[in-house]
């Protein structure tokens, strides 16, 4: 019987702050460092995906069409750490000034929101 | 990189190399070689390489990861990652808050003249400090900005506990 299974995770982090959150631009390395650190310390690590990845979204606030261009990072997460991730995620929005981030668990897609 | 017992930092600071062993010299030129071959940070092949790497080292030195964190090499391995990051257009360093002044001088006041007059700071100080060649002290920095209606800001990233454990 496989006790906490480990599941494969994948997160979008956009290069770009939230234009109507913020000012649009690409975020400081601070940031990357500190997502970095987060990872290494808390989950034991991550990969990042090659390349970037090109996207669009309606905001839903203004209804308006978004694009956005995203870092994915792929991690392995024992299931009863799932609300780490979560967590981590959550700061991330604050961290790097979005509405909510892609989450894929095994799958499943959620909408981390900030706390 | 500079001299060998001094890494320059992409914003310009030093770090002092001489608290650093053989070994972790070999493993900050070791982080700076692979950079230099792997220089797109699109690839994220720097990015997977350093966490993996310094952590192995730390590692068998019986560093717990969140004490390899705050290791020198580590803060080294990210400015480097941060360097190539912003070479590729990835991320942007912050502004000097001394180009945001500029920047307030320029759009809210017109002239330098007019924002001494107010602030009470001397043209010719001004000048040194937009030109980045002095700065301004907090106390006179806040003073001056008092006057205008602004004020300076520290912001806390946001500090992330693991959920306490349940039974």
């Amino acid at each position: 019987m496989v006790q906490d299974p480990l599941l494969e995770c994948s997160f979008l982090i956009p290069i770009r702050r939230d234009s109507n959150l913020s000012d649009g631009e690409e975020h400081e390395p601070d940031m990357w460092d500190w997502l970095s650190t987060e990872l290494f310390d808390r989950l034991c690590g991550a990969t990042a995906a090659p390349g970037t990845y090109q996207g669009f979204y309606e905001d839903p606030d203004t209804h308006e069409r978004v694009t956005d261009e995203s870092y994915k990072y792929i991690v392995a997460v024992p299931a009863s750490r799932l609300v780490e991730l979560r967590q981590l995620l959550s700061a991330a929005c604050v961290v790097f000034q979005q509405k909510c981030i892609y989450l894929s668990i095994a799958g499943r897609v959620e909408f981390v929101e900030p706390p | 990189m500079g001299k060998n017992d001094k890494y320059t930092g992409r914003c310009g600071e030093t770090l002092d190399l001489s608290t650093l062993d053989r070994d972790e010299r070999e493993l900050v030129a070791e982080l700076v070689r692979f950079a230099d071959a792997h220089p797109d940070a699109r690839t994220a092949e720097y990015w997977n390489f350093y966490p993996k790497r310094v952590g192995k080292f730390y590692e068998a030195r019986g560093l717990s990861r969140s004490e390899t964190t705050r290791t020198l090499v580590w803060q080294i391995a990210q400015d480097i990652n941060g360097r190539l990051m912003v070479a590729a257009g990835l991320a942007k360093d912050s502004k000097d808050y001394r180009e945001e002044l500029d920047a307030i001088i320029r759009e809210k006041y017109g002239s330098r003249r007019r924002f001494c007059e107010l602030t009470g700071i001397s043209e010719d100080r001004l000048s040194h400090v937009l030109a980045k060649r002095k700065h301004l002290s907090i106390q006179a920095l806040s003073d001056a900005l008092a006057k205008i209606g602004y004020t300076i800001q520290i912001t806390q990233l946001p500090d992330i506990s693991p959920p306490s454990q349940t039974s």
